[in-house]
């Protein structure tokens, strides 16, 4: 009771307006003052200056502080840093590294959800979209995980993919098909592919919500051309639907791109990055070199690198997008 | 638009049979909450002397409305600036903060953690919430922006005849004016912080700061996997996700809406 007592509260309440009226009389004070007597000088300043603070400067200071440790061999407790170098690269990146196997399984991982959750994102949207009976109930139910949090998608996932008392085993067995039953998460061969489809199960609503409005951007005129032109369903799907929503797609590209580099709670949860090292992400390995080997020279080295593959990725795709778009 | 008899049972057979898909491990927990104990699994979880449900669901509320409450208003004032007062610079600024959204927040663990505990934020709702307050404001200040680009100058500039300052336009007739977008984003940054777990994994040691994303992997860490057991953490697991579904029907279509204007737009 207390909690929900509280959410009415703080909902209430709403933006804070004490501070705002000390502020405006001290700004039109000094508006007087101004030739154009519009908008003082430093009042938009002002205005940008908190977001600016607690984000902008909080963000590139740990950006800051990861490319400088990178260089040390702290330990990510103390205060003591010596300067190594480029040492904690050179390791990194030997051929023989974890870092390679996390990266790889980082843009597998990137591959395949980014294809199925847009793929089937796209089917659905265009299905919903012809406004069936129900069909704002199938729509709820694909966009639900969204709002549960990837541990608790991930804790589920982990009892039923279990070999033994998993759901997923029991009902295949029950449809007479136990030769697929598999160790989902404890196969080295499966596992990787085991967390794309719990990633798949959270996200593909938010790809199925995006496309859905891109569709409904498009004019029903190009729909009715396509239809005078004698083109059929699969025709208007590939030669006018898909081009037609090429930006969102590039939006859900770049999205996938950073998303799965920041991958970490539903592995964490899941198979901790094995068995063995199947299953390491890159955010995965950096959260134990740091956190659990005290490494943080090693580990702000691989932060160093991600921020490296995410920028590149991200303008990569940028630049294939521009270049087919015109 | 006329659709064929047999288009419309190929749409519908697609429908459910991801629908199934899509349930079976919502209806499987559900389901396998109740074993053997029924209720009584839940009132275990309720009455777990190690994990205070109600502390930690209250926790996550906290720690989410006051993200939400911080965001929303720095990222209305900033994209209001950035949208309706550009200054010399502001661009450069706005950019430089939106390239942020590339930065993944596991990419810089290691400073995250050195920070929050150098300002003594260790084990503090404030050293949850700063640094969900960074990473959650740049989207938000995208929408704001994309919003405010939206909105017609007359709505100002008719406001500054009548003498207004700018703060007061900007809390007396535009905020007013945005409760839809207020709902959005803070919607939207009430679930992404609801739903995060690597922060406070880093931060929060003391288990009566805990939000529900870190008490879930308490019952997960049982390993004796009998029966009952496993009742009891799909219980467990269902409330704990209970309160950020309730959030999530009373607001589908704000949530919804914020995301597809951010990535429609951007």
């Amino acid at each position: 009771m207390t909690t929900a007592v509280k959410i009415s509260d703080g909902r209430g309440q709403g933006l804070p307006r004490d501070p705002s009226q000390d502020n405006d009389k001290h700004l039109q004070a000094h508006g007087h003052h101004q030739r154009r007597g519009r908008w003082t000088r430093f009042q938009p300043v002002l205005y940008v200056l908190p977001v600016v603070i607690l984000s902008g400067l909080f963000i590139y200071y740990c950006i800051a502080f990861t490319v400088w440790a990178s260089f040390t061999n702290w330990d990510g407790l103390s205060d003591q840093m010596g300067f190594v170098g480029m040492k904690n690269y050179t390791k990194l990146l030997d051929p023989s590294s974890v870092f390679w196997v996390a990266l790889r399984n980082t843009l597998i991982f990137l591959v395949v959800t980014v294809v199925i959750q847009a793929g089937l994102g796209l089917l659905l949207a265009v299905i919903l979209k012809e406004r069936m009976r129900g069909s704002n109930f199938f729509k709820a139910i694909f966009f639900l995980p969204i709002s549960m949090a990837p541990v608790i998608i991930a804790a589920i996932f982990r009892i039923i993919m279990d070999p033994n008392v998993g759901s997923i085993n029991e009902a295949l067995r029950a449809l007479h098909l136990g030769f697929l039953a598999q160790t989902w998460l404890g196969d080295p061969h499966i596992a990787l592919f085991s967390i794309c489809a719990i990633n798949i199960f959270e996200w593909m609503g938010y790809s199925m919500v995006i496309y859905y409005a891109g569709l409904l951007s498009i004019p029903d005129e190009v729909y009715e051309a396509a239809k005078l032109d004698g083109a059929g369903f699969w025709t208007t799907l590939f030669k006018v639907t898909v081009p037609m929503l090429s930006g969102t797609t590039n939006t859900l590209i770049v999205l996938g791109i950073v998303g799965s580099l920041k991958t970490f709670d539903i592995v964490m949860l899941t198979t901790g990055g094995g068995p063995g090292r199947s299953t390491e992400f890159l955010a995965t390995y950096l959260y134990k070199l740091g956190i659990q080997q005290f490494n943080g020279g090693l580990s702000a080295a691989v932060g160093v690198l991600v921020l490296v593959v995410a920028v590149v990725l991200s303008l990569g795709q940028m630049a294939v997008a521009k270049r087919s778009g015109n | 638009m006329k659709r064929k008899m047999s288009m419309t049972v190929i749409m519908y057979a697609v429908l459910v049979f991801f629908l199934l898909i899509w349930i079976f491990p919502i209806w499987t927990a559900v389901s396998k909450s109740f074993n053997i104990n029924g209720f009584g699994n839940y009132a275990t979880v309720i009455n777990n002397p190690d994990v205070h449900y109600f502390r930690v669901v209250f926790n996550s509320f906290f720690i989410s409305i006051s993200t939400s409450v911080i965001v929303v208003f720095i990222t209305s004032l900033g994209g209001f600036s950035f949208s309706k007062m550009p200054f010399r610079g502001s661009k450069i600024i706005y950019l430089l903060l939106l390239a942020c959204m590339a930065v993944p927040v596991a990419s810089v663990t290691m400073p995250l953690f050195f920070t929050i505990k150098a300002f003594g934020l260790t084990n503090t709702y404030l050293g949850m919430i700063l640094p969900m307050v960074a990473f959650n404001a740049l989207q938000m200040l995208l929408l704001w922006k994309n919003y405010f680009d939206g909105l017609p100058d007359e709505i100002i500039e008719a406001a500054e005849v009548d003498g207004a300052g700018t703060f007061r336009i900007y809390s007396r007739i535009l905020m007013p004016l945005s409760v839809p977008m207020i709902a959005t984003t803070g919607v939207l940054t009430f679930v992404y912080s609801w739903n995060e777990y690597l922060i406070p994994l880093l931060i929060v040691r003391d288990e009566t700061k805990y939000p529900v994303t870190l008490a879930s992997t308490y019952f997960m860490e049982t390993r004796s996997q009998t029966p009952e057991m496993v009742a009891q953490m799909y219980a467990a697991l269902i409330l704990m996700t209970i309160p950020s579904v309730i959030v999530y029907l009373i607001s589908q279509r704000w949530l919804q809406s914020g995301i597809t204007a951010g990535a429609v737009k951007s």
